[in-house]
């Protein structure tokens, strides 16, 4: 791939407490993602793979190695130059939506634009586009706590959108959707990697969105490693009849001494809700 | 961050105005010590104002009418109306101590009014007659009102029962009321029939109250003698030293209350919005806008706490009087200027608090949604 690179990392490693309590979060991890590109980051559950999300987006400093953003190392930067460079640089999009519940969809869209030399007046006709791009024209106006997860997420990648940054950082943003909308998210991001021409770094357990991503790195204990393609088990979600890791999958339950697995929470809440109507539904696998 | 601010506060009106009221409340709580406070101390030099004397003049050595004794010849008065430029001369005889009414001693100032000098008697009569003869007396009102002690009814001097004859308006203090009697009586009394306590002197007109005191000096022996606003501002500073202590502790009692409350509910309104906050960290806001945003959180609240409290104090003011008669209250926008230059910086550094806990916070707190 010939695309510059606009996210590097150089031996990064994270360690939390000290001594005989040090944990090695993220550990020695090297990874380069280009401009139109749409990356995975995936593993199990304490993996490292928020961390590793928290460092590229300079939220965080590893404790060793370098970060480089759009040709810049951020290693060395203050505090103020990491907030200006999160503002430009980089989009987050988060599993909780993360909206703020006073401001209305135009609001939280326009949010980050006052932080940009043109203001939010500058961010206007982008934000036009970006409603009419992501469905949301006619919620526009309304307050987040009258929304759909779906409309949050949309909202949410808006916002990460309006100062058109070259990466976006997104941490399980299907974790709280149904399948339908998640897949549905998934596609905007797709698109924005493709249309927009930004780096897209997703972190997921959903492993239906290694179909369209281009690469998927797997993150465990700190380290990417090869991923074993014995490391998959597929079985099928009792409720929306989607395929899910069994081995990789956050979200299950105990059911009949089975531990039953879930696309998303829910799935698991409306499983919860009708045990026995879905039960004979589970794989048999 | 500025409109967050201000639309996060307003998003939830219930919970703003809860938080302001909090504020308000203890602001109230300490404006009614001050208040009390700055009533009675305007009370306990009520009769010295309404005189409107230009010169006051008693025994040498003596300063002041509260908790003091003071006697002159009553000649003296004669003389000093004889003095170029004087006007008119008014004299009393005074004695501050308790009087028995309804059963209950009430610490008053007695003001022995001779008929020559009828202008010494109170300003303001509600029922009755404002010149006691022998035997008779004039109380507050309000006194009446709180023991039931009605017209025709006795009350104790010493040992001597006089028949309330009037009831005076203006005159109650919780700490010193003004009582009326005759000068004949106090003077039996105090075995001082031929002495007055404090003469009152009017200048003529182009007469300054300087001239006739160094007069006044010159010409009569042994006394002193104060110009009118010498005079009340002596006794007010006594007034104020002799309750200061008390109403000092409860005033800065009261004002630590205040400032754990504004500091309490400045620090808990900004933590409630710590995810909020670690959010825009994310976005790209620098830890300078986060303390900003929160700064203008505290200082609303604190300013909309301060209004109501000031809308409850004036409240306060012209209704509780006339629910509890012995309260006098007085309100000025000089009570709230010390809680103002405490509690805004308190406020704002409980906040600042708040928010460097937010610019510490592990940015997994926005990855988590906790």
């Amino acid at each position: 791939m010939s695309a510059e690179v606009i996210l590097q990392a150089n031996n990064i490693t994270k360690c939390f407490g000290r001594d005989a309590s040090e944990v090695r979060a993220v550990d020695d991890v090297s990874l380069k993602i280009r401009r139109g590109e749409m990356v995975l980051i995936m593993g199990p559950s304490g993996s490292g793979k928020t961390t590793l999300l928290s460092i590229l987006g300079a939220l965080l400093s590893p404790t060793a190695g370098s970060v480089i953003v759009c040709g810049t190392d951020i290693s060395a930067m203050k505090e103020s130059e990491l907030a200006a460079l999160r503002a430009q640089k980089v989009g987050f999009v988060f599993q909780a939506f993360n909206l703020f519940e006073a401001l209305t969809v135009k609001e939280n869209i326009l949010f980050p634009a006052s932080l940009t030399a043109q203001g939010i007046k500058g961010a206007t006709a982008r934000l036009d586009a970006l409603l009419d791009k992501l469905g949301l024209n006619e919620r526009q106006n309304a307050l987040p706590s009258t929304l759909s997860g779906g409309e949050k997420q949309r909202v949410a990648i808006a916002r990460a959108m309006i100062n058109q940054p070259p990466i976006i950082l997104a941490d399980e943003p299907t974790g709280n959707l149904d399948s339908h909308k998640g897949q549905e998210v998934m596609m905007i991001l797709h698109d924005i990697a493709r249309d927009d021409d930004c780096a897209v770094l997703m972190v997921t357990h959903d492993p239906r969105v290694e179909e369209i991503a281009d690469r998927v790195l797997w993150l465990e204990d700190g380290s990417l490693r090869d991923r074993k393609s014995e490391l998959h088990s597929w079985v099928l979600d009792p409720v929306c009849g989607m395929r899910v890791d069994e081995w990789t999958a956050t979200v299950y339950t105990e059911f009949e001494n089975r531990k039953v697995v879930f696309c998303s929470t829910r799935c698991l809440e409306r499983f919860n809700e009708e045990p026995e109507f879905y039960g004979d539904r589970i794989d048999p696998k | 961050m500025l409109y967050w601010s201000l639309k996060t506060l307003l998003s939830e009106p219930i919970r703003l105005i809860a938080s302001a009221m909090a504020v308000a409340v203890s602001f109230v709580l300490v404006i009614f010590f001050s208040a009390v406070f700055e009533g009675e101390s305007n009370q306990m030099v009520v009769y010295l104002e309404k005189m409107d004397a230009d010169v006051w003049v008693m025994q040498k050595g003596v300063s002041n009418m509260h908790m003091a004794s003071s006697m002159v010849w009553d000649w003296k008065a004669d003389r000093i109306a004889q003095i170029k430029g004087v006007k008119a001369v008014s004299a009393i005889l005074y004695l501050n101590g308790p009087v028995n009414i309804g059963g209950k001693d009430w610490f008053s100032y007695i003001i022995g009014v001779s008929p020559e000098y009828s202008h010494a008697g109170p300003w303001s009569v509600i029922q009755g007659k404002s010149l006691p003869d022998t035997g008779e007396v004039v109380i507050p009102d309000v006194i009446s009102r709180l023991t039931g002690v009605q017209i025709g009814e006795n009350v104790i001097l010493i040992d001597r029962p006089l028949r309330v004859v009037g009831l005076s308006r203006g005159t109650f203090s919780m700490a010193s009321s003004v009582v009326f009697v005759s000068r004949e009586d106090l003077g039996d009394l105090l075995e001082a029939g031929d002495q007055y306590s404090y003469i009152m002197v009017y200048a003529d007109p182009d007469v300054t109250a300087q001239y006739l005191i160094e007069r006044i000096e010159d010409e009569v022996d042994k006394v002193n003698a104060l110009s009118n606003g010498e005079f009340i501002e002596s006794d007010r500073q006594l007034a104020l030293q002799m309750g200061a202590e008390i109403i000092s502790m409860m005033t800065i009692l009261g004002t630590i209350m205040a400032t754990l409350i504004v500091a309490f509910t400045a620090y808990s309104v900004i933590a409630r919005k710590k995810q909020e906050l670690a959010i825009a960290r994310a976005l790209g806001f620098g830890n300078g806008q986060i303390y900003m945003a929160v700064l203008y959180q505290s200082v609303a609240i604190t300013l909309l706490g301060l209004l109501l409290a000031m809308g409850c104090a004036f409240t306060l003011l012209a209704w509780l009087p006339s629910v509890i008669p012995q309260i006098i209250l007085t309100v000025g926008f000089n009570q709230f200027i010390p809680l103002v230059v405490v509690s805004l910086p308190v406020a704002i550094m409980a906040s600042l608090a708040a928010a460097y806990t937010v610019t510490r916070l592990d940015p997994m707190i926005v990855f988590s949604g906790q």
